[in-house]
Parts: C-alpha cells; sequence; structure tokens
C-alpha cells in the first residue's frame, strides 16, 4: 500500500498538481482510514508519512493525520469511494473562481467527466464546512472542485482518483488553452450542448 | 398505481391468481429485478422451508430498465431459495421475458402450489391462463419452446424445464428463450411445482419519464460501450470464451477438479478456436450492442455455442480440449436443462475419485459418446447418472469424499481458480448464493485491469473491492442490465439512465446504498435460514492445498483475515451478521 502513496504521490507532485507540502491522500480499510501526514510531501512520501485512524472516532494519530482527515471522513460516510485524492491543480483551480462547473471540451476529458460541478465554501482548509459541501458534489460524480482550493477525487483505487485528478487538470488546461487562443470552437461532440446538464 | 406496482400472483394448486399491489416504497428501495425479488421474498418472512415445498414461491421480476431501450438491458430475474444451497437464490438471464412480462402490465410475477398435472401458463395482459402440458412432459427444452412457440405464437418468450428440471435435478436450470437462468437447480423448482413452462407476451410501449435526457444517456452509455476493449473488441469478437487464454496464461484456470492451474489443451477450446473453427454467426440478448452470444456449427447443425464456462466445464475441468465435443455436449445439457457449470464440475469430481482407486468407474472412459450418455442420465437420474445428478456436494458426501466437491454453500465453483486471485476467493465465500463469479466479479480488477489492475496475489485491500462489487453487481441486476456494461460503465451512468427513464430521484451513490441493501436483505434471509461465518469458507483444496507448479505455486487463499475485514467493513458483527446500525442505516431496521 505504502508504494502506491510514494509512486502516485510523486507523480502528483512532478505533474504540477499540487505544491510542495500541499494535497493528501487516503484509503478506506473497513472502519479505518490510511492517510497522509500533515504536512508531509506527497512528492517524497515516507513510510511513517502515512497515518491509520478510525473512520468515525477520533484516536491520538489525528494530530499527525492531513488536516483534511474531516473532509476524508465525510466523504467515505457519504459514499462509496474507496479512495480519495486531494490535490491543488492549477489550471482547474483558476477556472472554479470564475465558473460553477468546469465543462471540458477535450475529447478525454469528455469521456470521462462530463461536467466536473464547482462548490464552495468561506473557510476553505479542513472545515466542517467543506465536509458538508464536498460528499452531495460527489454522489453523480467521481471529482468536485471547491472553489478556489482544489479537488476532490474518488476511485475504489488510489489510481482511479488520481486518474479522474489529472484528466480534470488537463481538460482545465485545454480550456484555459482554448479560452487564450480565441477564436469560435468548432464542435465535434454530439449532443455536446447537453454536457453541462450532467 | 400503474403496472409498475403491480404483481401477478398465481396459486398453481387453486388455479386462482389475482393483481396484489406493490408498495411504491419498495420500488424505490429495491429498485426491480433482483432487488425486487429478494425483498419479495424475504418480506414472506420465516416461514420458507423446504425449498422444493409448494409452498416455496418462485418470483420472476423484469429489471427496472426492461424494455426502455437501455443498453444490454433486458436480463431478468428468476428468484426463490435454492434447492442445492439452500440460500435465497436469484438468477438472471439475457432473453425477452421481462420485458414481455412488464408489457402485459406487470412488475413482478409470483407463482406458488403445484399443480396436480404438468401445467404450463401464459402470461399476458388479460392476467394468466392454465394450459395442460402433459403433452410436453418429457420433452427437452427445444421441443418444449418449439411446440409453444407454435401454440401461442412466435412473438411469444418462452421459459421452459426440460427433463433435469421435472425430475427435481438439483443442478437443473431453466431455459429461457435459448439462454439459461443456471445455477441453484432452479429448474427443479419449477419441477416441484409440475410448472413445465411459462410463455410470456405483452405489446403495451413502457413510458419514458424524460426522453431527451434518457436518450442523452443512452447515447453517452453506448459510446462508452463501444470505446472500451472488453465490450467492444473481446466479447464481440471471441464470445464470453476469450477468458480461456486469458485464464490460462495467468495459470488461474482450474484444471482437472482444481488439481491444476493451466491447461495444456487450452487453446483448442479458447475463444480464438471457436472463432477460427466453427463460428457460423453472432448473436445479443434483445437491445445488446455487444452481442457475446455465437452460433457455431458442428457436424452440420447449428447450434448455441458455449461459453466460456461451459468449455471450460467440459474441456479444462475435465482434461479435455475437445472443441466439437464440448459443442455437443453444451447442447444435450441445455437441452435436458442441466447446468453446464455443476454438470462438468461434479464429472471432474467423480474423475478425481476414480484417479484416487475410490470410485470403481471412470467418468472419462466412453470418450464423448460416454460423456453424452453420462449427461443424459444426470438429467434423468439414470444409470451411473443418478450418483452425480444432484451436483458434487450430494455424490461426494454419499462417497464419504466430501473434499472433491468444488462447492461454496453447495454450488459448484466457475472457472477462476482464487488461488491466483485472492479477491475471487472472498467473493465465492461471501457470495450470498454460494460458488459464483457473479455477485463480486473479482476478475475484473484482478485479471483484466477493470477499472485499475490491482496485485492479484494480494489479500490486501479486496474486502472494500469485492463489497463495492457486489454492492453494484446487485443494483445492476436489478436494472436488469448485463454485468458486461460494468466494464464500461461507473454507478452514475446506471442511475442517471434509471432516473431519466422513470422520473425516480436517485443518483450515484443512491444506486450503491440500494445495491447494499439488496446484498443485506439477502443476508438476512440467508441468516434465517441457519447460514452463519462457518458457511462463508472455501473447499479445503483452495484453503490449504497450494499449487506445486505456476505463477499461483506456494498459494492458498487467505481467507480467514480478509473475512475479518470484509465483516467489519459491511459494519457485520463478527459472525457476520448485520450489526443493527447498519440495519438501521439501510432501512432495515425492525424496531
Amino acid at each position: 500500500m505504502y508504494e502506491q502513496f510514494r509512486d502516485i504521490g510523486r507523480d502528483l507532485y512532478l505533474g504540477g498538481l499540487v505544491s510542495s507540502h500541499a494535497g493528501n491522500m487516503s484509503v478506506r480499510m473497513g472502519d479505518r482510514i490510511l492517510i497522509t501526514r500533515r504536512g508531509s510531501m506527497v512528492g517524497r512520501l515516507k513510510p511513517d508519512d502515512l497515518i491509520e485512524t478510525g473512520l468515525d472516532a477520533d484516536d491520538a494519530m489525528v494530530t499527525l493525520a492531513s488536516s483534511e482527515l474531516i473532509v476524508h471522513r465525510a466523504i467515505y460516510k457519504a459514499t462509496s469511494a474507496l479512495a480519495i485524492v486531494h490535490t491543488h491543480p492549477p489550471h482547474a483551480t483558476a477556472i472554479s473562481l470564475s465558473q460553477d462547473a468546469i465543462v471540458p471540451v477535450d475529447s478525454e476529458g469528455s469521456y470521462l467527466l462530463h461536467k466536473v460541478p464547482v462548490v464552495e465554501a468561506a473557510k476553505t482548509i479542513g472545515s466542517s464546512e467543506v465536509a458538508e459541501v464536498i460528499p452531495p458534489a460527489l454522489r453523480d460524480h467521481k471529482v468536485a472542485m471547491l472553489r478556489g482550493h482544489g479537488a476532490f477525487a474518488v476511485g475504489e483505487l488510489l489510481e482511479e482518483a488520481f486518474m479522474v485528478t489529472s484528466s480534470l487538470e488537463f481538460s482545465a488546461r485545454i480550456l484555459y488553452l482554448v479560452r487564450t487562443l480565441g477564436g469560435d470552437l468548432k464542435e465535434y461532440r454530439k449532443s455536446a450542448e447537453r454536457y453541462d446538464t450532467w | 398505481m400503474g403496472a409498475d406496482f403491480n404483481l401477478l400472483n398465481v396459486d398453481l394448486g387453486t388455479r386462482k391468481s389475482r393483481i396484489v399491489t406493490i408498495s411504491p416504497q419498495s420500488i424505490s428501495d429495491y429498485i426491480g429485478g433482483r432487488g425486487l425479488g429478494a425483498h419479495l421474498l424475504y418480506s414472506k418472512g420465516k416461514h420458507l422451508g423446504d425449498p422444493l415445498s409448494p409452498d416455496t414461491p418462485l418470483i420472476i421480476t423484469p429489471g427496472a430498465l426492461a424494455g426502455t431501450g437501455a443498453p444490454s438491458s433486458s436480463r431478468t430475474s428468476l428468484t426463490s431459495i435454492s434447492p442445492l444451497t439452500g440460500t435465497i437464490f436469484e438468477s438472471n438471464s439475457g432473453g425477452r421475458a421481462g420485458i414481455m412480462l412488464k408489457r402485459a402490465g406487470f412488475a413482478a410475477l409470483w407463482i406458488e402450489g403445484r399443480a396436480e398435472a404438468p401445467v404450463a401458463l401464459v402470461v399476458d395482459e388479460g392476467g394468466v391462463r392454465f394450459v395442460d402440458a402433459s403433452h410436453l412432459a418429457g420433452l427437452g427444452n427445444k421441443d418444449t419452446r418449439r411446440i409453444l412457440l407454435a401454440d401461442e405464437g412466435e412473438k411469444h418468450s418462452v421459459l421452459s424445464i426440460g427433463p433435469a428440471g421435472e425430475r427435481g435435478s438439483l443442478i437443473a436450470n431453466v431455459c429461457h428463450d435459448g439462454r439459461f437462468f443456471g445455477r441453484g437447480g432452479v429448474g427443479a423448482l419449477f419441477g416441484s411445482k409440475n410448472l413445465k413452462a411459462i410463455s410470456f407476451y405483452g405489446d403495451a410501449q413502457i413510458p419514458i419519464a424524460d426522453k431527451d435526457s434518457f436518450a442523452f444517456i443512452v447515447g453517452e452509455a453506448k459510446k462508452l460501450i463501444a470505446a472500451h476493449p472488453i465490450t467492444s473488441k473481446g466479447l464481440p469478437q471471441f464470445g464470453t470464451a476469450v477468458l480461456m487464454n486469458v485464464m490460462n496464461c495467468k495459470e488461474a484456470l482450474p484444471v482437472r477438479n482444481f488439481r491444476e492451474s493451466s491447461f495444456e489443451g487450452a487453446s483448442k477450446i479458447s475463444g480464438e478456436a471457436v472463432k477460427d473453427n466453427i463460428l457460423t454467426g453472432r448473436h445479443s440478448c434483445y437491445g445488446c450492442q455487444i452481442a457475446c452470444g455465437r452460433t457455431v456449427k458442428v457436424d452440420g447443425v447449428e447450434v448455441e455455442g458455449p461459453e466460456f464456462e461451459t468449455l471450460w466445464a467440459f474441456g479444462a475441468a475435465l482434461g479435455l480440449s475437445d472443441l466439437e465435443g464440448v459443442v455437443r455436449l453444451n447442447a444435450r445439457a441445455n437441452d435436458m436443462g442441466i447446468d453446464t457449470i455443476s454438470t462438468g464440475s461434479t464429472i471432474a469430481a467423480a474423475k478425481e475419485l476414480f484417479d484416487l482407486g475410490k470410485l470403481d468407474w471412470d467418468p472419462l472412459e466412453g470418450g464423448l459418446g460416454g460423456l453424452l450418455n453420462l449427461v443424459d442420465e444426470m438429467a434423468l437420474g439414470a444409470g451411473r447418472g443418478a450418483e452425480l445428478g444432484d451436483g458434487s456436494r450430494v455424490f461426494s458426501e454419499r462417497k464419504g469424499q466430501a473434499g472433491v466437491s468444488m462447492t461454496v454453500k453447495g454450488m459448484e465453483l466457475p472457472a477462476y481458480d482464487p488461488r491466483g486471485c485472492q479477491g475471487q476467493g472472498l467473493a465465492y465465500a461471501t457470495s450470498t448464493r454460494g460458488g459464483c463469479h457473479l455477485r463480486a466479479y473479482m476478475i475484473a480488477p484482478e485479471i483484466l485491469a477493470a477499472p485499475k489492475l490491482v496485485d492479484r496475489f494480494s489479500s490486501s485491500g479486496k474486502a472494500g473491492l469485492v463489497i463495492v462489487s457486489q454492492n453494484l453487481n446487485a443494483a445492476v441486476d436489478s436494472l436488469g442490465m448485463c454485468r458486461f456494461t460494468s466494464f464500461a460503465l461507473k454507478d452514475d451512468y446506471y442511475a442517471r439512465l434509471l432516473r431519466a427513464a422513470t422520473g425516480r430521484d436517485i443518483d450515484g451513490q443512491g444506486l450503491m446504498s440500494a445495491g447494499e441493501r439488496i446484498y443485506n436483505v439477502e443476508r438476512l434471509a440467508n441468516i434465517e435460514r441457519g447460514f452463519t461465518r462457518e458457511d462463508d469458507t472455501l473447499p479445503k483444496r483452495l484453503l490449504e492445498e497450494p499449487h506445486r507448479t505456476g505463477a499461483s505455486k506456494g498459494r492458498v487463499v487467505s481467507l480467514n483475515e480478509m473475512l475479518d475485514e470484509y465483516y467489519r467493513f459491511r459494519g457485520w458483527d463478527s459472525e457476520g451478521r448485520p450489526t443493527l446500525a447498519k440495519l438501521d442505516l439501510l432501512g432495515l431496521g425492525r424496531g
């Protein structure tokens, strides 16, 4: 399990999806959670950077767990997710500041995501407010954006959550490039006008 | 209340029928198909005893999306108590019965009692007719279907049993428009009621709540199915038999009664061999773009091609690689109405006993002719087949050699050796219907990299994956959609389809929660029937006898550690009983 955290964490950092000490990941193991350590460098995770604590109840290890533990717990309780990846993808985060949803125009994002909802909270880090707004957004989507903060992605495996995170940021970057280049978008997708209803 | 809530209750003993209204809450909580069947059966309470008693109901439920045009959504559920396993048992099959039943105005057909003489039921918009079936008694499925279609109309959908079901073989199945409600001896349930066949017809339109949205979501779903290599290449080109070479090269193919894990003759009975040598056509269940069905020609006769499990059961399981022989054995078993997995696996157990000197006749001695005869005798309960005709548990226990029965809860395991895929071992042990790969198909992540490849030899993290798979599959079965679609689609796609088709307020997580509720109801039913943690196990061979060669060399299934985690994850106690807190959470509390 450590190897999965280490490898995906490295890719998150090298892929520019998190800054040096930002982002976190977890997996659910029954009534327990294995989550990255508060302040750990996800690009350089060591075995001691994985903290095990309860899904419901606090124990001493919560002092070491990621500050987003409350959000991870809320997601696990509200969904069937077995893994969560939380990142700060720059292009997706930038778009979240002006849009209520990110609707990809590229092929991969259209297939995989259709639409990524954007929700917001005044207290954006590890707050009960975030724990309230993110889980509902993940009931029908595999990734959701917290406005101005970043992405919460879920899957059965860390790799799946990483995949949708990576796909989201690529789609957001393409959206950014399309808008920067200007001009009319030549639509190539059938029913694309309905994607924002997904 | 409309057709979505009508249950047609038929008593074969009194020859009376009535329409009962199903509550909207039941439909909301249990979706349809498998879920609704489990709910209706469980609601009958603790009165269910002997599966073959006239009082034991047989419930047929269309999937919630039957007839809507959702991709691969024609599967129908048949729910009762299995005479083979003693568990609650749902078998589902492609075919048109569910669609016809729904078009006739019914969300469920409930059959109980026992007819005095062989009977066939004709179900249509007018309700039910009882038709004398004395002239059909003893006939195979092929002739029964032909005669009923001639009598009732070619557009009807027909369920029937062969001689195996009529005599009450514990491994008899039910033919459904040429496909099968397999496993668990469901054919014996028909036989115990003197019910030879059911013919369905309905032509009412199935309404769609939001046509535009539904068309959009169907289009998006079909696009993904068409883009996934398993559903767009592997299954369409080679049928389910595409798995033969895959499992063999992973050395996780059970060979010679699970004594070996790879088969020297696998390529001769593979999907590629079928395609290259005997294939004459592909076909699909109603409304399916995958079209995994095969038509093959042997000895100048076109017949239904064998599925992967059948190629395994009459091939690798017996150490045989006679492709045309498997086709003929499949055709014979199908006509006699006996489950091919259980039949092949039971013969494999007998062969092992012979090899051990514990049986004085060799089941393979007579070659193909001998095997064809043995299949007949197993179906009829005659000759040497009488010993084998109720499955390998009954056979091996009679011989005092229970260890050769490769069964879970009495049902023969299919074509995946869990010593080479640990999660599948947990899936087998915790299946609510016994030795089955369909309650949780861990071959998807452990072998086929769907959604992603996991370490198949590790037991770590498998409990969660098994649970998610069991819950999702329970929901997909309740929609009536083919399991193969889940290679390409996620829970939210299924929920969107249901939402647009029916107007029900449900999202992806709601669908998963319904699947969890269904799985727990099945578990509760089994607990009430006396099943405990001790039954959540595997044949001793898989727990204690490692392979001596191959990729799985030295490995057995690490079941106990996975099982403890599985129970905790499920919110069940250490004996595998759902806790009150879990039941309350699922709306199943009885307080």
